[in-house]
């Protein structure tokens, strides 16, 4: 059962190479507490769209642990504690905005009536009133982004993964999606975020994790890792911490990387919120 | 079980919104083949065995309209969602494995049984044709749905393109079926045909199926109903072994 002092998200030891030999993750540790805002940034192909769909039981993890609130992520609880809005838009084309909410909600254990109250909730709070009958292809691509966005939130989930929500997304919506997401962080929900908007992680998140060739390489608060790459802006730790010699890629699995020497810190960090 | 009903709620919607395209094209099909070989054709077949040439043809394209049916949308529900990866809402849903297969295979059986509904009625108003033996046909045609719809399930998991889908509708399932016993009795076929014939489970499925309806079929309706259900068993298995695993579904 869902246990106050677990972390939101707790990763051990999380490989995953895939069939065609691609090592996306190697010994990745991570742990994301209760309540945070927890920002994940790094290069494309980096692992982070990997370690997202590892939390979410979309693909098979070669080793390792996955905890969510305590519980491991393929039992059905942990699963229902998690809304993922992905990278890609990957709405149902058969159905509509009021269908695309309600079946998720369905799928997510909740009753019909339930479903549909939370939806037309969704549907007003999205400023998709106008659209509630159009089908997904048929929605402009900001009012797809809010669906998806709405659809990640409708079962009430405990940690929402945010899989670069804002790519493509207009300056107004992407305010616009941050206030709510904003809004939803502080009533207690764990936002666990990836973006390549350096600006917007500094500005949201309160911790943020380095990744890059399926590692952690670094976290902390944003100013935490300013201090300790002895950079001024975000964008300075980003360039710095990406084109690190020491941090070399290892096809077997070694030594975490608090040997190397790049600054880590494996459990959260004191910006965090409790 | 919610997620369960909810899921067979989406994928029966799917085919309902669609009705034109699943149920009603597939119906007029097979009603063109019953008016086309039944009573035209009939004028030259008078009978087979003691059956009329154009109801004795009436199960076999029942049959084949509704397994055609079961495969064809459930290799594409499965393709389709995976090519545009919506199916991450539902492998990411607190559901179980089970819950998952079963919820999937709901919309071929809903679709084929649309179609087999609609079938039997204009037959009977056609050209009159009997159910003898329900309890065998509710059998014969249970197994063969599942067979035929797990069939879906496994190749719309497995293709990487919708060609792969329509390649074994095309060249597997529509040929076997033409040679299953559809629009004649095998005991008419000269040797090696009438023995090889034995070695097509379609074959097994259209007898079982004629034999719900008329009573009679050319070989045992026991042996009908195991063959059918000793090949819907293990693919069905094979369907939910893809979800369990997740094999191919989330590499």
């Amino acid at each position: 059962m869902y246990r106050d002092d677990a972390p939101a998200l707790e990763l051990r030891g999380l490989t995953k190479r895939y069939d065609d030999g691609t090592l996306a993750l190697e010994e990745l540790d991570l742990v994301i507490p209760a309540g945070a805002f927890f920002g994940l940034l790094g290069p494309n192909g980096a692992g982070k769209t990997t370690l997202i769909s590892a939390v979410c039981n979309l693909i098979r993890v070669t080793s390792g642990e996955v905890l969510v609130f305590g519980e491991p992520a393929d039992t059905l609880l942990a699963r229902s504690w998690i809304g993922l809005a992905e990278q890609d838009i990957n709405l149902d084309r058969f159905l509509t905005v009021r269908e695309t909410l309600t079946y998720h909600g369905g799928y997510f254990g909740m009753q019909r009536e339930e479903a549909e109250q939370r939806a037309e909730e969704m549907i007003e709070a999205f400023g998709l009133a106008g659209k509630r009958d159009v089908r997904a292809p048929k929605l402009s691509g900001g009012q797809r982004r809010r669906l998806l966005l709405a659809r990640a939130l409708m079962h009430r989930p405990r940690l929402v993964i945010l899989d670069e929500p804002t790519a493509g997304v207009d300056v107004e919506l992407r305010a616009e999606l941050w206030r709510y997401i904003d809004r939803l962080h502080s009533e207690g929900t764990t936002i666990l975020l990836t973006t390549h908007y350096l600006e917007e992680a500094e500005q949201l998140c309160e911790e943020i994790g380095l990744i890059r060739d399926g590692r952690v390489i670094a976290r902390d608060s944003a100013e935490g890792l300013r201090e300790h790459f002895g950079v001024e802006s975000l964008h300075g730790v980003y360039m710095k911490a990406m084109a690190e010699d020491n941090a070399p890629v290892r096809a077997e699995p070694g030594p975490s990387r608090q040997e190397d020497n790049v600054p880590v810190r494996a459990e959260p960090g004191p910006s965090r919120t409790a | 079980m919610t997620g369960l009903a909810w899921l067979c709620r989406r994928e029966t919607l799917r085919v309902s919104k669609l009705w034109t395209q699943t149920v009603l094209a597939p119906v007029v099909s097979s009603l063109l083949f019953i008016l086309v070989f039944g009573l035209s054709l009939g004028g030259r077949i008078k009978h087979v065995g003691d059956v009329d040439y154009d109801v004795f043809i009436v199960p076999g394209l029942i049959t084949m309209g509704m397994v055609q049916a079961a495969y064809a949308n459930n290799a594409s529900t499965i393709f389709q969602a995976r090519f545009d990866r919506y199916i991450n809402d539902v492998l990411s849903a607190p559901m179980r494995p089970w819950q998952m297969t079963l919820g999937y295979t709901v919309g071929g059986l809903f679709r084929a049984l649309a179609i087999g509904g609609s079938l039997l009625v204009l037959s009977v108003l056609l050209v009159g044709v009997p159910v003898e033996r329900p309890f065998a046909l509710i059998a014969a045609v249970a197994l063969g749905l599942v067979l035929f719809a797990s069939l879906g399930l496994v190749v719309g998991i497995y293709a990487e393109t919708w060609d792969h889908t329509t390649f074994i509708a095309n060249i597997v399932i529509l040929p076997l079926a033409f040679v299953g016993g559809v629009f004649y009795s095998v005991d008419i076929l000269p040797s090696p045909w009438h023995e090889l014939s034995h070695v097509n489970p379609v074959f097994y499925l259209v007898n079982g199926v004629r034999f719900g309806f008329l009573g009679e079929s050319d070989v045992s309706v026991w042996l009908c109903l195991g063959v059918t259900a000793a090949l819907a068993v293990p693919t069905y298995a094979w369907a939910q072994w893809l979800f369990t695993t997740g094999r191919r579904l989330k590499d």
